[in-house]
């Protein structure tokens, strides 16, 4: 089937998350996108496994999912032949995707102003760590951007350590947000032909992840946005996570009189609702601690599932608060391609990946191969796109410019 | 300087927050969005002398019609303007919008290539397609939540899950306008509140996906780190809290362990082996110690000489006050003529020849009905009256 993005070539720079899964979320829709790497062991993710900062199967999940669907060239851009392919390959290409320092883009000569004398269509797509006027320079990763931003901060009960929002969050964030940059640039340049530089940064993208509450921040300065606030001290107890007699769950129900009462019946808990203390939202509102207490009790009684038997009867939403367990065997999940299973050569056999977060009708994305072995792409590539002879080929094989 | 999305036209019908947000992405990069205004918004704009900063954040740059959605006149209009539009978005549940007559297959039968961006709760197939579209429902659904704290402690809902759905329905918009640009062909682009948590928690999610192990179900505690130098918090001496992401331990080791006092030449974290597997828990101890020793902006300034990747973790006022955040425009300082000097978020993506721009506040409810039906629908000043004094435009 065709992909929307049929017919778009990304030159893909990356390394580690940020930069390859923006690259992912176009090769999943169809666009050539050519994952760059160097010869000598290619992009660092590849060897994540001796990090042990994730725990990895047999298969390298962390680098196989977000560079499904790509090209891999091992290409030695130290090396004036090396600088010759890059920028023969951006000659041709529509997006060049990166996440590496400024320092090294200058050492290999793809810079943007490079670059854009070469093409002038050419979009170029930077995710950053700080943004194009940071002025942090060390290299950033997504847990020391998210740091800075305030999100961990807020997170949890108060007194306990911060909160990361799992192991990259803010750069699948950050990646999303460059996909849309490209698309943006890609659909201007339907206009004006012409390219230009953007950057979704760490930075940027994080203060968008924490809106809900970093606006309320700005707007009013109040520490209860920038703070822990205890489940026991929440705006509205009725919208709350309470510990059911086996597992936690979201209860979400709004604080006003008849879903009170509502909630109060399923509890069977018609002292609650004659109690003066909760009496209406305000007071509610005001007596939180208590009511959260009173909840507690009674919802502590039984278990999850039966709490949902009388909630969905009673029209009263709420969630059992689960696992990644019981995620992979969601029917939900599955029906609507958010998992799907993919062959992995690593370890030839299926394997179960994060699928396609968003739908299209008409051209829907899909999974045709997980990441690409180094270099696996090169000579290929260098023959049918670059027209480089076998004899060229063999020579920068040989001299160690290409794997 | 031009914008991104010149001549698109949306027709806003979201309700929610990250519905709402994505309409507005679409509006920051050039979109004319007109957003339908619910039945019940007469209190959106804030009370007497404060600032709706959420309305302002989540409605900017957009036009506002009010339309009477009860009544058939209304509808009729509203269908109308659906024909008219290039893109329809929404986050309400699709029973109430085939009701209306706005649904992808009412919509796409008047325009075929309508790009109609649908926000849901949990996509737009299985048994559950039909929940309501509410956050917590979803991260309760999508597994993280238990990782996120300390062991022991309550699941931890940070609220976050919902943007990635808006940036994923925003982006969803214009992968379709970009396909329909090159072969008129318009769609139905789908993006959930489900599919948003999942790819929020996406390292950890894959992570059990690839090794089922259960204990990858249970929250780590900061003191049982696998590399006790990457996603690793320690308290500091005044109580703010380092983050240490150095996962390369040989290039980093000498200079960490210079800064923090330790022995580079320990025997026992000589090796990244050493330091990562067996004496793993002594070096997370050994840190712990050192990084108490001193106030946070003793380290940041020796982070920031070394150029090293660990950093204090700040709370909002960091970001608020922030110059850099200015100078890259992720946080606007606005002077209202009324209200002042004000703060607001601006916008994540940075782009040199279609930027974002902020071009106006949130509308009034309905400031902009007449010249929507004039312009989009040629109704003539005559109607328009009419239609004002029966109610149907507000």
């Amino acid at each position: 089937m065709a992909g929307p993005l049929d017919g778009i070539r990304v030159l893909d720079l990356t390394m580690w998350f940020q930069g390859p899964v923006a690259g992912q979320h176009l090769a999943d829709l169809g666009a050539e996108v050519i994952h760059l790497e160097s010869p000598k062991g290619g992009d660092f993710a590849r060897g994540v496994r001796s990090i042990k900062a994730l725990a990895i199967g047999d298969w390298n999940q962390y680098f196989l999912v977000i560079n499904r669907n790509k090209k891999s060239m091992a290409v030695d851009l130290n090396t004036p032949d090396g600088k010759e392919i890059a920028h023969r390959l951006v000659e041709t290409s529509d997006v060049f995707l990166t996440n590496l320092s400024a320092k090294a883009l200058e050492k290999w000569n793809v810079t943007y102003d490079e670059l854009a004398k070469l093409n002038p269509r050419l979009i170029y797509a930077m995710g950053s760590g700080y943004g194009p006027y940071g002025r942090i320079t060390k290299p950033s990763f997504d847990m020391t951007v998210q740091a800075l931003i305030g999100v961990m901060a807020r997170q949890g009960e108060p007194g306990q350590p911060p909160i990361y929002l799992g192991m990259g969050s803010g750069d699948a964030m950050g990646g999303m947000m460059a996909a849309l940059g490209i698309m943006l640039a890609l659909y201007a340049r339907e206009a004006t032909g012409q390219g230009q530089f953007l950057d979704a940064s760490l930075y940027g993208a994080q203060t968008f992840m924490a809106a809900p509450t970093l606006q309320a921040y700005l707007a009013t300065g109040n520490q209860r946005y920038a703070r822990p606030v205890s489940r026991t001290e929440p705006d509205n107890p009725l919208w709350n996570t309470y510990q059911a007699k086996d597992q936690w769950m979201f209860l979400c129900v709004p604080n006003e009189d008849a879903p009170w009462r509502a909630l109060c019946e399923s509890l069977d808990a018609g002292a609650l609702v004659a109690d003066p203390r909760f009496a209406d939202p305000e007071q509610r509102r005001t007596q939180a601690t208590a009511l959260v207490a009173e909840l507690d009790t009674r919802i502590a009684t039984r278990d999850a599932s039966a709490w949902m038997n009388r909630w969905t009867k009673a029209g009263i939403d709420a969630s059992p608060i689960v696992t990644f367990k019981e995620l992979a065997a969601d029917p939900q999940a599955w029906d609507n391609d958010y998992l799907l299973n993919a062959h992995c050569e690593e370890v030839d056999r299926e394997v179960k990946v994060r699928g396609l977060p968003v739908g299209f009708s008409k051209t829907p994305g899909v999974v045709e191969t997980l990441g690409p072995q180094l270099g696996q792409d090169t000579e290929l590539i260098l023959f049918e796109t670059l027209g480089y002879d076998w004899d060229k080929i063999g020579e920068l094989k040989a001299g160690g410019t290409i794997l | 300087m031009s914008v991104a999305l010149e001549h698109v036209v949306v027709l806003d019908l979201t309700t929610q927050l990250w519905g709402s947000m994505a309409a507005a992405l679409l509006a920051d990069f050039g979109a004319e969005v007109v957003r339908v205004e619910p039945h019940d918004t007469q209190g959106d704009a804030g009370a007497h002398g404060t600032w709706n900063h959420t309305f302002d954040l989540v409605h900017r740059n957009k036009k506002s019609l009010a339309v009477d959605r009860a009544g058939e006149r209304g509808r009729d209009l509203l269908q109308a303007l659906a024909a008219k539009v290039d893109v329809v978005i929404t986050d309400r549940l699709e029973t109430e919008l085939t009701a209306e007559g706005l649904d992808y297959a009412s919509v796409s039968a008047a325009r075929p290539d309508t790009v109609y961006a649908q926000g849901s709760g949990f996509g737009p197939k299985g048994p559950d397609a039909g929940l309501p579209p509410i956050d917590e429902l979803a991260a309760a659904r999508a597994g993280m939540m238990p990782l996120l704290p300390q062991p022991d402690q309550p699941p931890v809902y940070a609220g976050h899950g919902q943007m990635y759905t808006s940036v994923m329905l925003a982006y969803g918009v214009v992968v379709a306008l970009f396909h329909r640009k090159k072969t008129g062909e318009g769609q139905r682009v789908d993006a959930s509140l489900l599919a948003g948590n999942m790819y929020g928690a996406s390292l950890d999610l894959q992570a059990y996906l690839a090794i089922g192990e259960d204990r990858l179900l249970q929250p780590v505690s900061r003191l049982d780190a696998g590399n006790p130098m990457s996603g690793v918090l320690y308290p500091s001496q005044d109580g703010l809290w380092i983050a240490v992401t150095m996962p390369d331990t040989d290039r980093w080791w000498p200079a960490l362990a210079e800064i923090t006092g330790l022995d580079v030449a320990d025997p026992r974290f000589d090796t990244h082996d050493k330091r990562c597997n067996d004496n793993r828990l002594a070096l997370i101890a050994a840190l712990d110690a050192a990084f108490k020793q001193h106030p946070a902006a003793y380290w940041r300034q020796i982070f920031n000489e070394r150029q090293m990747s660990a950093d204090v973790i700040e709370d909002y006022e960091y970001p608020a006050t922030d110059p850099s955040a200015r100078d890259n425009r992720y946080i606007l300082d606005l002077d209202d003529a009324s209200l002042g000097p004000l703060r607001t978020l601006g916008f994540p993506i940075f782009m040199t020849d279609t930027p974002a721009r902020l071009r106006a506040n949130a509308p009034r409810r309905g400031q902009h009905s007449a010249e929507i039906v004039r312009e989009l629908l040629g109704y003539s000043e005559h109607d328009i009256a009419a239609l004002e004094q029966e109610g149907v435009l507000g």
